[in-house]
């Protein structure tokens, strides 16, 4: 058809047709204009508020404590008195909380049981399990260091934490602070005490606190205050009495990064019974004396 | 060469908490199984509840299984770990055997371990029995009574003979037999 | 972290101060046996990244030997960046300018040219004669050995013996040394 048909039959579709129906809006699948802004704005206020606070997973819809507690003393392996295992859970303040909102309503309200004594009892042993194991080969102090580290509220609620115990825990906050945490792990073994007979709970606290010191150096709890005479007082009683120290090996003696070996030799049969680096002498020698007491009480 | 190592966070093997040196805990803390009761999808995660999920629990008493049906939503498997952690695994399409495969690789981790790369693949808390290496380990204790430079200690070594040390040496030979022939005479 | 764990590493990183004697010694292979103790490549827990280099006191570099005619054909290129700045100095010319440096370059130009080379080269000191201030020679422990045996000089030799070893040949009797 000719140019000015083609044009004429245009004109006439535009003049006779609704404007909208011509000018369709073409199918777009690209992300809509207004979906980054609004995305910017979302995470810009989010940034400005925080995030959400954690909720307990009690708080959830699948969640069944008894079933927990059941899975619970099965994950650590030992049969528990069901009654005693809840109390142990149960924290004095929220107990009290629950006295006082029960009281309100009901006079005859029955508070529950809460953990106190139970943490006092658990404490004790296993405070009393940890020395029973390290006085057999160690003096006192390290006994009492090594028993002060493992014992830390920080210790205990890390162990705790690996029991799964937060969610179980009936406290007035959430999440449960260190303090709480502890005190539960101690009450657990409280409550193991009253379930089972006490091997079981010295295996108990041998498996989960003591094990803890896997790995670590003694001398990152507890250093002698002058590793020297410690030395000399332990030997001592070994009968060890002439002890010898000598400038073994040297290094950059002029510069700061000097570094001095020392040695600590027995006289009479000229065995070595530590060796020793420091950046000077005094340094070398301690830290030989610390090697010395090391290698006694391998 | 595969690229696959760039996105992944870098991690050490470690168990929480001395895991197995006193007993083994199971770090699988519970497990919650989500699936529709009409849906194509959740066939198999319907069939492996009929059959399989009872032996599963009673094999693992320590995990909390829970089950919640939803409609028009696609299987999951959430898991949830001691330390925190949830694991989400889209169960669309499985079969029975895959669910429970996921169940038994889920109950063995101790934490989620997608998207985490581990460094090595294993840890040791004494890397050196004999002690680590210092300067000192095979140094003569002769070299703390020489002081520096020593002539004799700089010598390079000599292997070969030298052309002077023959000589003086066939020297000595001839005058040994010289010797002995004037005692021959 | 405890003192005994501290002091392990200060031992195991400790740097050691070596001495080597350059007297009639290859300038260029002395810098390969030199640039080990450098870098610490001896060392076991060598790592590129681990800062386990030692200090290298050097001695007598004006006594170096270069092999062949190296000392009146070898060349060292320098330009300065402006127009006309390019000098050729020969091995000899460089020497008596400055008898350091022969080495000094031999040892730069046989590490690898990366960032750590400056760094590795801060700890090299050289010295001309045998004159090395107290301080410095206090830190030394260790001596490198020679890599050619230095014969010894008739002239520096005890006249005693001199006399008593085989003479093969002899000059004769109205032979004048020039």
């Amino acid at each position: 058809m000719s140019f000015w048909r083609q044009s004429l039959k245009l004109a006439n579709r535009l003049i006779s047709h609704n404007s909208k129906s011509i000018f369709h809006a073409t199918n777009s699948r690209n992300f809509h204009r207004w979906v980054s802004p609004t995305l910017r704005e979302l995470s810009r206020r989010r940034k400005i508020v925080g995030p959400d606070p954690e909720k307990p997973r009690s708080t959830y819809l699948e969640w069944n404590y008894d079933v927990e507690i059941h899975c619970f003393g099965k994950r650590v392996g030992e049969n528990f008195d069901e009654k005693v295992l809840r109390e142990a859970f149960i924290q004095r303040e929220w107990a009290n909380l629950q006295e006082f909102k029960g009281k309100a309503e009901d006079e005859s309200f029955i508070p529950p049981q809460h953990n106190y004594e139970l943490v006092q009892e658990g404490f004790k042993l296993i405070k009393d399990h940890i020395q029973d194991i390290y006085s057999k080969t160690y003096t006192i102090d390290i006994v009492n260091a090594v028993c002060d580290y493992l014992t830390t509220d920080e210790m205990l609620a890390h162990v705790a934490k690996y029991l799964g115990v937060k969610d179980l825990i009936k406290s007035v906050e959430f999440p449960p602070s260190t303090k709480t945490l502890a005190d539960t792990f101690k009450a657990i073994v409280g409550a193991l005490s009253y379930s089972a007979d006490p091997e079981r709970v010295k295996l108990f606290v041998n498996d989960f606190v003591v094990c803890q010191m896997n790995g670590k150096d003694v001398y990152d709890i507890w250093t002698p205050d002058n590793p020297y005479d410690y030395l000399l007082k332990l030997l001592q009683e070994k009968g060890i009495t002439n002890v010898e120290p000598r400038l073994c090996n040297q290094s950059a003696t002029n510069t700061i990064l000097a570094n001095y070996q020392v040695g600590l030799y027995n006289s009479e049969d000229k065995s070595c019974l530590g060796l020793g680096w420091g950046e000077n002498i005094q340094i070398a020698k301690n830290s030989a004396a610390l090697d010395a007491i090391q290698r006694i009480y391998n | 060469m595969s690229n696959s190592h760039l996105f992944l966070k870098p991690a050490f093997i470690t168990t929480p908490g001395q895991n197995g040196v006193g007993r083994y805990v199971c770090q699988l803390q519970r497990v919650v199984l989500k699936f529709c009761k009409s849906h194509g999808a959740s066939r198999g995660m319907r069939e492996f509840i009929e059959s399989d999920l009872i032996n599963f629990v009673k094999n693992s008493p320590e995990v909390a299984v829970y089950l919640k049906p939803r409609r028009h939503r696609s299987p999951i498997i959430k898991a949830e770990y001691l330390n925190g952690e949830t694991q989400w695994i889209n169960a669309s399409n499985f079969t029975q055997e895959e669910v429970l495969k996921w169940l038994f690789l889920v109950k063995s981790q101790a934490s989620n371990r997608t998207g985490i790369r581990l460094r090595k693949l294993l840890h040791t808390d004494h890397p050196s029995i004999q002690g680590p290496w210092t300067p000192y380990l095979f140094r003569d204790p002769k070299l703390n009574l020489t002081t520096f430079p020593n002539e004799e200690l700089s010598q390079a070594d000599v292997q070969d003979e030298t052309a002077t040390v023959k000589l003086l040496k066939l020297f000595q030979l001839q005058k040994i037999e010289d010797l002995n022939e004037k005692r021959a005479e | 972290m405890s003192v005994l764990k501290r002091v392990q590493q200060w031992a195991t990183f400790a740097r050691v101060w070596h001495i080597y004697d350059a007297t009639w010694q290859n300038p260029f292979a002395s810098a390969e046996l030199i640039k080990k103790y450098l870098m610490g490549l001896y060392k076991p827990i060598y790592h590129p990244m681990n800062d386990c280099g030692d200090h290298v006191i050097v001695i007598n570099s004006a006594e170096i030997a270069l092999p062949g005619d190296e000392w009146t054909k070898r060349v060292y290129f320098h330009h300065t960046g402006y127009p006309g700045g390019a000098t050729w100095t020969l091995a000899w010319e460089l020497h008596t300018k400055d008898p350091k440096m022969i080495l000094y370059k031999a040892v730069y130009r046989g590490m690898k040219g990366n960032l750590q080379r400056r760094h590795t080269m801060q700890r090299l000191h050289i010295f001309p004669d045998a004159n090395v201030p107290a301080h410095l020679l206090g830190n030394v422990s260790n001596q490198i050995k020679q890599l050619r045996p230095i014969p010894k000089r008739l002239d520096h030799m005890d006249p005693e013996v001199v006399k008593n070893s085989p003479k093969i040949f002899d000059y004769p009797k109205d032979y004048i040394v020039r």
